[in-house]
């Protein structure tokens, strides 16, 4: 108790809490990406036109390349894809867009959209460790009302169990 | 303009008592102890300095130019160059090799490069989430820890390698750091048991498999050859400093081994003459953030082949007593003031080169390596030496 | 042998808001023009040093957002924090070390992203001056007014910067803002912060430059036209602006004496034939010409009307427009080196400045000029 008075003597701190709101250009590949997603269900990437490496997320720039991937060069992907990694997080912290601490457990998962080359990494609808497997198939869940936001329109995706 | 390269050495090590919470100084008050130790190290007055190069990560502190503040009232800044370099874990490594280029450019005598963090004080997981991409990864990612236990998963699944084996990787740093006056977790009776009780943080990371948060401050001088000698006859030379960085995202490729541990090591090597690292290197300070990566780390580094770091650790080769001793210090697992995290990897590399490392002492070290890591999977290396390269 | 010279540079067009690119976008669009008009690829790059912001790009590690668009997958890159002139000091070094052969040196900044008030507010300490909510505006009219009244330079004089800056846009097809304007435009807009009106400050602008640096050998390989690198100086003001001399560029004075003396520039008015400099306020480019030698202290308002900064005077400062038409905020620096580059080549088109041979390029970081650096160029 007295150790307790102390400290709060000796060491005062200063709070900051002014916010620091960004407003960030997405690009013209993210915008056709959601305009697809919240229209038509679509789930889209981009393809290099020079190696070909199909990028999910899509972006304009082939980093092996150093080539230009433009609207044109968006492909469509089917929302299905294999797991390659997984866990579930268990720990508390503030998230950034919300300044709220991010409700958890959540299950959250590397995986590769068939057709794309690369990984990415998105909520799985399983908590349990022992139910999720490298190699197992999932699918992207999509909300019934879109909005054009990643985690609002597919809040996550779910495994599919092997009966299926 | 028309300058030699040099040499470059190590002449003056400071660090603080890493600790979680410093609430007896501000930031200012916290760096300045271990450029002060720096300085009395090399006794140097701070007239002497030539540049200071200093770095955090600003959004941790909140500090926008931190440097101006930091440079100038912790630091012997004031009408000098002051720069700032700041890329994330890998801050410490970048500004050591920044440093390396300032003195081996000739541009300067010597240089003051300090790296240190106060992460009490902000958010580390909100600030480290912000460094990914707004639209495609802040919305899931959990922090440094989500993808560190995408990696573990990963790599357990590929290689076989077990908790038990991670959790042994925690008991050695956590051990040895006890033999380390400035590590943050010092734990001599630490158990394999205690650490796989520990709770679930994100699977199949446990809380004791996971590097801890600390604040601290880390400062070294650099001196070319003719400085050098003025100031010590036990320097700690470097041999060589290479980068390899990665796809921004870092999900792009699998995530389970870092091949940029692997292409800059091996260049660093060649110029450091290394051909076998277990027998040419006696001693190796890496950045492991979990247990699991210590063990994929020293086969990206070449310490082993891909899938036997597990191997490795269990024939006792990366104990204080083995063929090549990783993290005397305690590592990562022991100490983590994020800015300065890489800058006490090259500290303790340069503190076991001079054979001042007492109790946690690596004996006869002639060539040490110290490892950053941060970013989206990046390596940085810097080897260092007894003796100069020229 | 060690010597650096820059081979090439390339620029965006700074505008206001650049909505349609992400930040990587931006970038890459400045490293495609590099290597499309050096006819280089990606192989040809040794390494990269970038410098940018974190606050002013949102993101912790902001060089992370970039490393696809700067081609440094699997290669080394780094990142000063702060304007760009001190990323292409850190870019020079790197192959004065003798580490590398070609070194790309980026700089980018969209201030469109984020409140700019409320970022420099954060450049004040926690502690003591934050709370205060001082900014680059506030502490620029308080160094503005102190160093009128010591001097008695007056406003008009200090308008006639603007003036001159805003009517060299016009001939920078880069400029953010390329519209003239008078006197009374600048003397009748609204008061910001004593004595300092809206007029007398920047824009807030988004853009990117990107240039290559190379050894000797290699620069003459690549370029009829190399400029080099031949005098460097940089030094560090106080931080509490209460520390500061407030009426003379004590750092940036020093930092000059280090580049000129390097440079072997014992007049720097009859040795100089060009220069960029970063001013962020109308007073401030006086308070340059001040701390670079140009004038004598306190003589700074006669020697902008005397017209010898203008572009037909004797040493014409900022042909490009400067800050004061176009503030990508960290790139700034490094568009002063991108724009001696092109007056030294002599391919700076309806803003060259007939036969220069020697530039100066000044870039800075914090407030009022705390850190400095002074480049000096020349060409073969």
């Amino acid at each position: 108790m007295s150790k307790n008075r102390k400290l709060k003597k000796d060491f005062f701190e200063i709070k900051w809490k002014t916010d620091l709101p960004y407003r960030y250009s997405i690009g013209k590949l993210a915008v056709k990406f959601f305009e697809e997603l919240k229209v038509n269900k679509k789930i889209l990437g981009s393809k290099c036109p020079k190696c070909e490496k199909v990028h999910f997320p899509p972006r304009a720039v082939c980093a092996d390349c150093l080539v230009e991937m433009k609207i044109d060069d968006m492909v469509e992907l089917p929302p299905k894809g294999t797991l390659e990694g997984f866990t579930v997080v268990n720990y508390p912290f503030t998230d950034p867009s919300t300044g709220g601490i991010r409700p958890f457990p959540y299950g959250y998962a590397l995986f590769k959209l068939d057709g794309a080359d690369t990984y990415t990494m998105h909520f799985v609808d399983e908590t349990d460790v022992s139910k999720m497997k490298i190699g197992q198939r999932v699918e992207a869940v999509f909300s019934e009302e879109r909005k054009g936001d990643l985690s609002a329109d597919i809040p996550y995706f779910r495994i599919i169990k092997e009966e299926e | 303009m028309k300058i030699p390269k040099h040499d470059v050495a190590v002449v003056g090590i400071g660090q603080t008592k890493f600790r979680s919470k410093r609430r007896d100084v501000n930031i200012p008050e916290m760096i300045y102890e271990a450029v002060k130790m720096a300085l009395d190290d090399a006794q140097l007055e701070p007239k002497e300095i030539d540049a200071v190069i200093i770095g955090n990560m600003d959004h941790f502190e909140g500090i926008n130019f931190s440097e101006l503040l930091c440079g100038i009232e912790a630091a012997p800044g004031y009408l000098k160059p002051v720069v700032k370099v700041a890329t994330g874990g890998t801050t410490g490594s970048s500004l050591a090799i920044c440093g390396y280029h300032n003195v081996a450019s000739g541009i300067y005598n010597n240089v003051l490069v300090v790296g240190w963090e106060k992460l009490n004080e902000g958010g580390a997981t909100t600030g480290i989430i912000t460094a990914f991409d707004p639209v495609w990864e802040r919305p899931s990612l959990a922090g440094a820890l989500g993808p560190l236990a995408l990696m573990a998963g990963m790599y357990s699944a590929k290689y076989g390698i077990t908790p038990e084996q991670a959790a042994k990787v925690t008991v050695k740093n956590r051990s040895n750091a006890a033999n380390n006056p400035f590590a943050h977790l010092q734990m001599p009776n630490i158990t394999i048991d205690y650490v796989m009780s520990s709770q679930m943080i994100s699977y199949p990371l446990r809380l004791h498999d996971c590097c801890p948060q600390s604040e601290g401050a880390c400062a070294l001088i650099y001196a070319n050859e003719q400085e050098t000698k003025k100031i010590t006859d036990n320097p700690a030379w470097v041999h060589a400093v290479e980068t390899a960085h990665y796809y921004t995202f870092g999900t792009d490729d699998k995530m389970f081994d870092l091949p940029t541990a692997t292409i800059a090591s091996k260049k660093a090597y060649k110029k450091a003459g290394i051909s076998n690292p277990v027998k040419d290197l006696d001693v190796a300070e890496i950045y492991e953030p979990t247990s699991w990566s210590e063990l994929s780390w020293t086969e990206a580094l070449g310490f082993c082949k891909p899938g036997e770091g597990g191997k490795l650790l269990d024939e006792e080769i990366t104990q204080m007593s083995g063929e090549l001793p990783v993290n005397p210090s305690g590592g990562v697992l022991s100490t983590n003031p994020i800015g300065a995290t890489a800058l006490v990897r090259v500290a303790e590399a340069a503190i076991q080169i001079m054979g001042r490392g007492e109790k946690r002492q690596v004996p006869d070290v002639e060539k040490a390596l110290a490892m950053g890591f941060g970013g989206s999977l990046w390596t940085e290396i810097m080897i260092l030496g007894k003796n100069p390269m020229r | 042998m060690d010597k650096v010279a820059i081979v090439g540079c390339a620029q965006t067009k700074y505008e206001a808001e650049k909505i349609d690119q992400t930040i990587s976008e931006l970038v890459f669009e400045v490293v495609k023009k590099l290597h499309n008009e050096l006819g280089i690829t990606n192989d040809d790059v040794g390494c990269v040093i970038t410098g940018s912001n974190d606050f002013n790009d949102g993101r912790t590690i902001a060089n992370m957002a970039i490393q696809d668009a700067v081609g440094s997958v699997r290669k080394s890159e780094s990142r000063v924090s702060g304007d760009g002139a001190f990323a292409f000091v850190y870019g020079a070094m790197r192959i004065l070390s003798e580490s590398y052969d070609t070194v790309m040196v980026v700089s980018h900044c969209k201030c469109s992203e984020v409140d700019q008030y409320l970022v420099n507010n954060t450049i004040f300490d926690p502690y003591y001056q934050r709370h205060l909510g001082l900014d680059q505006i506030s502490s620029a009219g308080l160094m503005a007014n102190m160093y009128m009244n010591k001097y008695g330079v007056t406003e008009d004089q200090a308008a006639r910067v603007v003036v001159k800056n805003r009517k060299n846009a016009l001939n920078n097809p880069y400029a953010h803002l390329q519209k003239e304007v008078t006197l009374k435009d600048i003397l009748n807009s609204k008061m910001m912060a004593y004595p300092l009106k809206t007029l007398d400050f920047p824009p807030f602008s988004d853009g990117a430059v990107a240039m290559l640096l190379a050894k000797e050998d290699v620069a003459k390989r690549m370029t009829d036209t190399p400029i080099w690198l031949k005098g460097y100086g940089s030094c560090t003001d106080a931080y509490y602006l209460g520390n500061r001399n407030m009426t003379d560029l004590i750092g940036l004075e020093l930092a000059a004496k280090e580049a000129y003396r390097m440079a072997g520039i014992s007049n720097p008015i009859e040795n100089l034939d060009v220069c960029e400099v970063s001013e962020n306020f109308s007073i401030h480019e006086l308070m340059i010409y001040e701390a670079l030698g140009l004038c004598e202290k306190g003589e700074g308002g006669k020697f902008i009307e005397s017209g010898e900064t203008q572009m037909n005077g004797s040493i014409p400062v900022n042909p490009s427009g400067g800050v004061l038409s176009s503030n990508p905020a960290m790139a700034n620096g490094l568009i002063r080196v991108a724009e001696i580059v092109l007056q030294l080549q002599g391919k700076a088109d309806r803003r060259q400045i007939p036969n220069a041979k020697t530039g100066l390029a000044y870039g800075m970081n914090g407030i009022c000029s705390q850190g400095n650096c002074v480049l000096i160029f020349g060409g073969d």
